[in-house]
């Protein structure tokens, strides 16, 4: 929505221009700062050098450039970018372009200080961290190269898993003052031309004056920017990427963010991770079903120790009665300030862990669970039937392999809890159908978010909950709408051979 | 404020349409609701324990009803609206629609007023109604202001999420007395017959099809699927109705207000006893799209016939139910509300067959002028 009441706002065209009017104020500007350097070379080639010396390779300047103006006598431009051996060299005299190229680390030739046409050579150096394993979406098996915060890297990291020509990468510059590049990667042939120009669409509605991550795009691209739900699939993982993409969807990749936006995206694919695929399919199947009862139950089993406590006593089975009554005889408080109080204790060690160095954080979580758990229960605060839950719960919201949606399911905790408290067992369905109305209304760019459930698509469905072999999956997911849908061809593989052939 | 387009099938765009398929879902969970706890002891008074012949019986006539809708629909290639408006001019036509429209209000006003009936016996004596139905019809607001298709996959997944519900059946049977059914038909067709009307009112639910049909993709090949979901709901209301007999006994089964409900109490879990609590949480799953698809409808006929904006109707229904089943206090008056729900619905199933049969007249005698 932010792009809405930005644009109505008037905002002169282009700011960058009106800056400086003339090549000779954005030196004057440059000069401000101390890592700028303007050389007036003196010796057979009379020209001006100038950059900014923290973001260019002084070896190149010294080895290629310099030499070249200094043994022989050059007298224009034109000649000097023969001579230089560098590829991708430009003679300009568009401030615009110079600007830019200046700012991204070139080197800026120019035969007279009034002179507004300008040689730019490009010289970029950028720091960057190595390639490293995944962190977030660690897995055991599989590949174990995750994005780093160099675009032109996690380019890389792409293109070496998919040796196509089809395999397209279109750039668009967002952010006011970041002019961060956002690059959007498809398979043409493969990938919806309406969901690739809805997402070039949005990204180019974007006004906003920094992008530093990728979770900017997320918020503000989003179909539904209120909802808790994220409708970008985030992460850190090259073959996941590109797995997408073979499927048919398009990669959003923001140069300083090692993660990597995917759409369009649906709520199950949030659930699956990769090692679904490096697994034997039932395995996968069955980890997935597991993963799927412990988000259920991370969501809604403190809410049903409130419903049952607080409402529906007369559900708790004889036998079960004693253990209740027992943990429970000594504590002041109604089961929702009990069930309150423990569950922001885990919010409190899971933001204090997140925070804090890891040896620190782990040292926390072994203090907070062991020692303040047990405390808890002994001075009487909370019961031992609780605190399992809860601990369990909170354990069950780590299993999701997505990190996003894990914090989705922290948060959609409270209002199960409320409802449960106001209303029982029907106030948690009441509250469980408005997030399945909320699901069925949300679209990850303009595509369904809750397929393949509803719309219900029995294609989709082979890998949703569970993990069907491959030789099943002959199509590529309908919620791409992929422009060719048809991974491989089933009559082939299934020419089976007959016994003893 | 911008004025809706006007009638006609082509006004609706192809996004906000449901695949036919899901006509299935849209007619079973309509059908399926509150009537279903309770509707064995209503139909045994006429017709004892030979009602399932009823049940089956009014199933046969909701497929003949479905075929006649169909009929009506196609030859019109529009919705209700556009029928009554073709056959009975603007002015009365108009009125005959707003009818209607009035009529699923008061659907709706039943199934809800009911279920907060059904919450406040069984498991809050004291609720508070008041805040209780705001807060319900909100939800139900949420979903019919999401439009057809957010209506639509609410009844695909009230039909997903109620068919456990089904397995429970299993516990009565166990406790089955088979011989209640024998001897098999010593009631007079009479009897049969008039039970077969009471049942009507749980059958409720396929005449929506005539405001929503302009929303299904190629309609025609729907059919099949609204088939399909008469013949679930029948066969779901004889189990139902087959098992609540084979437990109770013919006179015990009259001092049941909610058969069904009952039974779920004789299930059992070693982890959950009383699972009637658990029963009627997951019914909010099947009531809702009673709710939301009769309210939508509702709202739907006035934008059709005045080109207001449905979401200013939806808020003014949204308000009139809501005083409406606060007003409704007592156990009496919830009765005698679904006393007349039944006979209005009974009188509007009736009404699709002399639609049907003006529909072919006036057809015909068209196409002998021309």
């Amino acid at each position: 929505m932010l792009k809405w009441w930005k644009n109505k706002k008037g905002v002169p065209k282009d700011p960058r221009v009106q800056q400086n009017a003339s090549i000779h104020s954005l030196i004057e500007t440059l000069k401000q700062s101390k890592d700028f350097t303007s050389d007036h070379l003196t010796g057979p080639t009379d020209c001006i050098v100038s950059y900014i010396k923290t973001i260019i390779e002084p070896k190149f300047l010294h080895k290629s450039i310099l030499p070249v103006l200094k043994s022989q006598q050059l007298k224009d431009l034109e000649e000097i970018k023969d001579h230089v051996p560098v590829n991708n060299i430009k003679i300009t005299d568009d401030l615009e372009e110079i600007r830019i190229r200046i700012m991204q680390g070139d080197i800026m030739i120019r035969m007279k200080e009034t002179d507004d046409r300008a040689l730019l050579i490009p010289a970029t150096t950028v720091e960057t961290r190595k390639v490293s394993i995944p962190e977030v979406e660690f897995s055991v098996v599989g590949p174990k190269e995750a994005f780093v915060e160099s675009l032109d890297t996690n380019i890389n990291l792409l293109r070496k898993r998919l040796t196509l020509p089809q395999l397209t990468i279109r750039e668009v510059m967002i952010g006011k003052l970041t002019k961060t590049r956002v690059a959007v990667i498809s398979i043409e042939g493969i990938a919806n031309k309406e969901n690739l120009n809805t997402v070039l669409q949005r990204l180019n509605a974007i006004e906003y004056d920094q992008i530093i991550d990728s979770s900017f795009l997320t918020q503000m691209m989003s179909d539904n920017s209120n909802s808790p739900f994220p409708q970008f699939l985030d992460t850190e993982r090259p073959d996941r990427v590109t797995e997408v993409l073979v499927e048919g969807k398009i990669a959003i990749i923001v140069d300083g963010s090692p993660h990597a936006l995917t759409c369009p995206t649906t709520i199950v694919e949030f659930f699956s991770a990769s090692d679904d695929y490096f697994l034997p399919w039932h395995l996968a199947s069955a980890f997935r079903l597991i993963r799927l009862f412990a988000v259920i139950f991370s969501v809604l089993s403190t809410s049903l120790y409130v419903a049952v406590l607080t409402h529906h006593q007369e559900m708790i089975p004889e036998d079960m009665m004693a253990t209740i009554v027992s943990s429970r005889a000594d504590i002041p408080f109604p089961p929702i300030m009990e069930v309150l109080v423990l569950e922001l204790t885990i919010e409190l060690l899971r933001e204090a862990g997140a925070r804090l160095p890891t040896k620190v954080g782990q040292t926390i979580g072994i203090v907070g669970g062991i020692v303040i758990g047990t405390a808890a229960v002994e001075a009487g605060l909370t019961s031992n039937v609780l605190l399992i839950i809860t601990a369990l719960a909170a354990l069950a919201s780590f299993t999701t392999p997505v990190y996003q949606i894990g914090n989705t399911i922290r948060l959609i905790r409270f209002p199960f809890l409320l409802s449960a408290q106001f209303w029982g067992l029907v106030g948690i369905s009441m509250c469980m159908s408005f997030f399945i109305g909320h699901l069925i209304r949300l679209q990850s760019i303009g595509r369904p978010f809750f397929a393949p459930l509803y719309p219900l698509r029995f294609r989709d469905l082979k890998d949703a909950f569970i993990r069907l072999p491959f030789s099943l999956q002959s199509k590529r997911p309908m919620q791409t709408r992929a422009d060719d849908s048809t991974r491989f061809n089933p009559n082939r593989v299934q020419e089976k051979r007959d016994i003893d052939d | 404020m911008i004025k809706p387009k006007q009638s006609g099938t082509q006004a609706i765009s192809e996004n906000v349409k449901v695949s036919p398929t899901l006509v299935f879902f849209l007619i079973h969970s309509m059908q399926v609701g509150i009537g279903i706890l309770g509707f064995e002891r209503y139909i045994v008074k006429d017709a004892g324990y030979d009602a399932w012949v009823s049940v089956l019986i009014g199933g046969v006539i909701m497929h003949i009803l479905i075929w006649m809708i169909y009929h009506i629909l196609e030859d019109s290639d529009g919705d209700l609206v556009s029928v009554h408006n073709d056959l009975f001019g603007k002015f009365l036509g108009g009125l005959f629609s707003i009818i209607f429209s009035f009529y699923y209000l008061l659907l709706t006003l039943t199934v809800i007023r009911t279920f907060v009936e059904v919450v406040q016996v069984w498991i809050f004596p004291r609720l508070n109604v008041w805040v209780f139905t705001f807060l319900f019809l909100l939800l139900a607001y949420y979903f019919a202001a999401g439009g057809f298709r957010i209506v639509t996959g609410m009844c695909l997944f009230s039909v997903i999420l109620g068919l456990p519900i089904l397995a429970l059946k299993f516990y009565p049977i166990q406790y089955a007395h088979l011989e209640n059914l024998f001897p098999v038909i010593d009631h007079t067709l009479i009897e049969i017959l008039s039970a077969t009307k009471t049942v009507t009112l749980s059958y409720l639910g396929i005449e929506l099809l005539l405001i929503y049909y302009p929303f299904i993709k190629k309609p025609v090949s729907s059919k099949k699927w609204a088939h399909h979901g008469v013949f679930f709901t029948t066969l779901l209301y004889l189990v139902t109705a087959l098992v609540s007999f084979i437990y109770y006994s013919e006179k015990g089964i009259q001092g049941v207000i909610w058969p069904t409900i009952s039974l779920w109490k004789i299930v059992e879990f070693p982890f959950v006893e009383r699972f009637e609590y658990v029963g009627i949480a997951l019914w909010v799953y099947v009531i809702l799209p009673n709710i939301c698809l009769a309210l939508w409808a509702a709202s739907r006929v006035p934008r059709r016939v005045f080109h207001f904006r449905q979401r200013w109707v939806l808020i003014l229904y949204f308000i009139i139910l809501y005083i409406a089943s606060g007003l409704l206090k007592d156990r009496e008056m919830i009765d005698t509300l679904n006393d007349w729900t039944g006979k209005i619905g009974f009188y509007v199933l009736l009404y699709i067959p002399i639609l049907f049969i003006i529909q072919k007249a006036m057809k015909k005698a068209r196409k002998r002028h021309a």
